[in-house]
């Protein structure tokens, strides 16, 4: 579409969903050029874009302070981990149960925001129940080990394809990965994802529209659980060891981090800030206290000087890149 | 009915703590609408400080305390200028990450200085434990009750019968009354952190010695706090107090009574159980969000 | 005529108080009336009440014959009842044409799984809406800025993109709180004849609160009066100018 106003565009929004369809395919040449643990780093990259574009639907796009997005995470690994164990189940059918199960979990936390428990009661709330949640793990001991963890079996399966070692898992990673976030784009460029926007910006009106704001806060609670029920499900077969500590407060900090740091409410800071966040505190990981220390500097600063995130440092290259809830 | 009183005593002794945590957190809520999600790495900086000052530069106890007291004031003050105030036109959102990243930022220096260990204190209130009938009281169960018993006299007196007290309710009530009267609002925010920080630090001094220290230590106490003050009535002082007794002691009962791995999920339960029930708390007014 | 909106000994009270009591009237299709009252005669309280935003303790409204008391804000939208508010009723960080879409959503006609697996169906009906609201907006001369979030935009531009919002799905009644309010006289003017144009020209039953009399007097056909939740005086311009309770109730609360 033409730029009014003279905006200066280095690229276009048709370029720029021709630039979106290349990442994954230029993605496609990774494993052939990185050893095992740096393709295990992208494997992670691959399972926290999704977290971070399924936790972002509820902060960024819902507006909602809701930290139940780890609890998500953990629902969906454990599903998938109890049913392979316990059940023999196919890991793709226990990839939908995840995304189920998660979108359950999602219903019964947007139960807690249509009653009127909002803003830091939200917040309270689904921290406790996170925390709940990681209790049940730690005692469930029949059934979830305990702080053992649960180990998955060696012999997994997507579609017939081995997931013994991090290429195959990379490309299968991949393939859900970009599924998801072009279904979520989807979503969120559409009347859906408009009435999603419209009641963060102003439930009340919103409701003069005709839009039915209790179901959109269901709906966006049901997806984010959903989507991030299935990075669980990766996350399972990635670190092959479903452990409670995965879960915990220190790790909702991360997802909230990754949101914020990326972008609220867009798709592309979801992925940079996955990126951003998963690789850099790789790197300080290496010495105690340093990782954190890295990670909170980061956020702070990212909160001072770029409070749209990331992302924001894009639209100085194209307004394309601002977030749309539409498309031409 | 002696296990019952002894359990009892032993969690009021440890809700003191959480109502101070809670009352914390609730002194900078009440001014600024800010939760302090990062509030309990505070509190173990408090701790900390106490530990370098005491094992290292050697200094006695009570004089570790005071100026582990004041750094934390300090800190507080920095923390709502340097941090607050610049991002004070967005949304809640970002307040709220910016006190979780602070105290991460607290929390990795705390692990990056010290590394993994966990540290034993030299006992403080070592004293031998004496009887009241039946009932055992021990050093640190009279020292921490006694200290917060105290603070919270001094605090309340304060709060209800001074001059400053009234003019923080002024300013609680109406910003814009107060800015009439001359009040300088962003003075006043800076000072409520202080004040918050502070009472947070005071809360790490009593648990330092009485718990093993390690950089993690400030998520159970957060949590806990923010059951105190959900149980009590979110928003209301009194109610902070009562609710962290009530959490403390309920505790103990349930740990004891129940199933002992219940009482880790104490807090969480009564948190879940008050917002489903009774979103006002016990104190608390009624909450009315607007949907 | 069959009345468009019947409004039945509407009352409403908040914690004992009573915002409105007993309040009767018709109003028509093609007809712009204009609600006004003092400060705190219900005016608001009225529209709320209409649009579902408050429970009427006793009465009931009909619209074209169906009752619209107890219906929920969406409902009593999507049956052809839309608002604007007095103020914040936009969408600031939305682009003005994403606030008029966020208008069009009950006439986008596309389903979840459409959306989602990008349906061929789903993304026409999607385009169709954009195209109309693009026409909405250029028609409003607001073509040039449908990109910018509307807190970027001035008063009149935004006044004018809630009204296109409400427009959008050609409402049969419409119910403007204080529409021109903040606006420069020669704006104020276009408003209201854009507003006598719907009206005149689409046959949309108008209801408006105004506080600016002239603009009253001028642009409406028939006007309500309240007072302390009463409706005291009901009828054209002339008539109303010349009601003694009238004159009392606005000399009195002067």
């Amino acid at each position: 579409m033409e730029k009014k106003n003279g905006n200066t565009s280095l690229i276009t929004s048709n370029q720029l969903r021709w630039f979106y369809y290349l990442v994954p395919v230029a993605a496609l040449i990774i494993p052939f050029v990185a050893n095992e643990y740096l393709l295990w780093i992208v494997n992670a990259i691959l399972v926290y874009t999704l977290v971070t574009v399924g936790f972002n639907i509820i902060i960024g796009n819902l507006g909602q302070l809701a930290f139940a997005n780890t609890a998500f995470f953990g629902i969906g690994a454990y599903t998938s981990a109890i049913l392979m164990v316990y059940g023999g189940v196919p890991y793709t059918l226990s990839i939908l149960m995840s995304a189920i199960v998660g979108g359950l979990a999602g219903f019964l936390a947007s139960v807690t925001a249509l009653r009127g428990i909002r803003l830091y009661y939200l917040a309270i709330i689904t921290l406790a129940f996170g925390e709940l949640m990681r209790w049940v793990y730690l005692h469930g001991d029949d059934v979830t080990k305990g702080s053992d963890g649960l180990r998955i079996p060696d012999d997994i399966f997507f579609l017939g394809i081995p997931l013994d070692s991090e290429v195959p898992k990379f490309f299968v990673f991949l393939l859900l990965a970009v599924l998801l976030v072009k279904a979520t784009s989807n979503l969120m460029r559409s009347r859906i994802g408009r009435a999603i926007v419209a009641i963060r910006e102003n439930e009340a009106t919103t409701a003069s529209l005709g839009i039915h704001t209790a179901r959109y806060i269901v709906l966006a609670f049901v997806w984010s659980g959903s989507v991030v029920g299935v990075a669980g499900a990766m996350f399972a077969v990635l670190t092959e060891r479903v452990l409670p500590e995965a879960f915990g407060l220190t790790e909702v900090i991360i997802h909230f981090g990754m949101v914020l740091v990326g972008g609220t409410g867009s798709i592309v800071g979801s992925v940079i800030g996955a990126i951003t966040l998963t690789t850099l505190p790789e790197y300080f990981r290496q010495f105690p206290g340093m990782d954190e220390l890295f990670f909170g500097i980061i956020i702070v600063l990212v909160l001072l000087f770029l409070p749209k995130g990331i992302v924001s440092l894009l639209w100085r290259i194209s307004p394309a890149f601002k977030e749309r809830y539409y498309r031409d | 009915m002696d296990i019952f009183l002894q359990l009892t005593l032993s969690g009021l002794s440890q809700g003191a703590i959480f109502a101070l945590i809670a009352l914390s957190l609730t002194v900078v809520y009440r001014a600024t609408t800010i939760v302090n999600f990062g509030h309990g790495d505070f509190v173990m900086a408090g701790a900390f400080f106490v530990y370098v000052l005491v094992i290292y530069v050697e200094l006695p106890y009570v004089f570790a305390a005071i100026s582990a007291v004041l750094i934390m004031l300090g800190m507080g003050l920095g923390v709502s200028r340097g941090f607050i105030d610049p991002i004070k036109a967005g949304p809640h959102i970002g307040f709220a990450m910016m006190s979780i990243s602070l105290g991460y930022v607290l929390r990795g220096g705390a692990r990056f200085l010290w590394g993994r260990e966990v540290f034993p204190m030299p006992r403080v209130f070592d004293i031998e434990p004496f009887f009241i009938g039946n009932l055992v009281v021990t050093g640190d169960v009279l020292f921490i009750s006694a200290i917060v018993a105290v603070f919270l006299l001094i605090f309340f007196f304060i709060f209800y019968r001074t001059t400053t007290g009234v003019i923080i309710q002024a300013v609680y009530q109406s910003e814009r009354g107060a800015t009439l009267i001359g009040v300088n609002v962003r003075a006043f925010h800076q000072s409520m952190w202080g004040v918050g920080l502070a009472m947070g630090a005071l809360a790490g001094i009593l648990i330092a010695p009485i718990s093993l220290l390690h950089p993690d230590l400030g998520a159970t106490f957060l949590i806990r706090g923010f059951a105190a003050m959900t149980l009590g009535g979110f928003g209301s002082l009194g109610g902070a107090v009562v609710g962290g007794l009530l959490l403390g002691v309920a505790e103990q009962l349930f740990g004891f009574y129940i199933n002992s791995s219940l009482q880790d999920i104490t807090a969480y339960l009564i948190i879940v159980a008050v917002l489903v029930i009774r979103p006002a708390g016990l104190f608390g007014r009624t909450v009315t969000v607007r949907v | 005529m069959e009345p468009l909106l019947k409004v039945q000994g509407l009352s409403v009270n908040f914690s004992g108080l009573k915002a409105l009591s007993d309040v009767t009237f018709d109003s028509f299709a093609g007809e712009v009336r204009a609600v006004i009252g003092p400060n705190g005669a219900g005016k608001t309280t009225l529209f709320n009440a209409i649009s579902g935003y408050v429970p009427s303790t006793a009465g009931q409204i009909f619209f074209k014959g169906e009752p619209l008391h107890g219906l929920a804000p969406h409902d009593i939208s999507v049956k052809g009842v839309r608002r604007t508010f007095q103020t914040g009723g936009l969408f600031p960080e939305m682009s003005a044409l994403e606030n008029v879409l966020a208008g069009l959503h009950v006439q986008i006609e596309s389903g979840f799984f459409g959306i989602v697996l990008g349906l061929a169906e789903a993304r026409e009906a999607e385009r169709e809406g954009i195209l109309r609201a693009k026409r909405l907006l250029d028609l409003m001369d607001l073509g040039a800025a449908a990109e910018q979030p509307v807190k970027d935009l001035s008063g009149g531009q935004q006044r004018m993109v809630e009204i296109v919002r409400t427009l959008a799905t050609e409402p049969p009644l419409l119910l403007l709180d204080e529409p021109v309010v903040g606006l420069s006289p020669p704006m104020r003017d276009r408003m209201m004849d854009i507003i006598r144009r719907l009206a005149g020209e689409e046959g949309i039953g108008i209801m408006l609160i105004e506080h600016v009399i002239d603009l009253v007097m001028s642009g409406s056909d028939t006007i309500v009066v309240l007072s302390s939740g009463e409706l005291i005086a009901e009828g054209t311009p002339e008539e109303v100018r010349q009601n003694r309770e009238v004159l009392e109730a606005y000399l009195g609360h002067a």
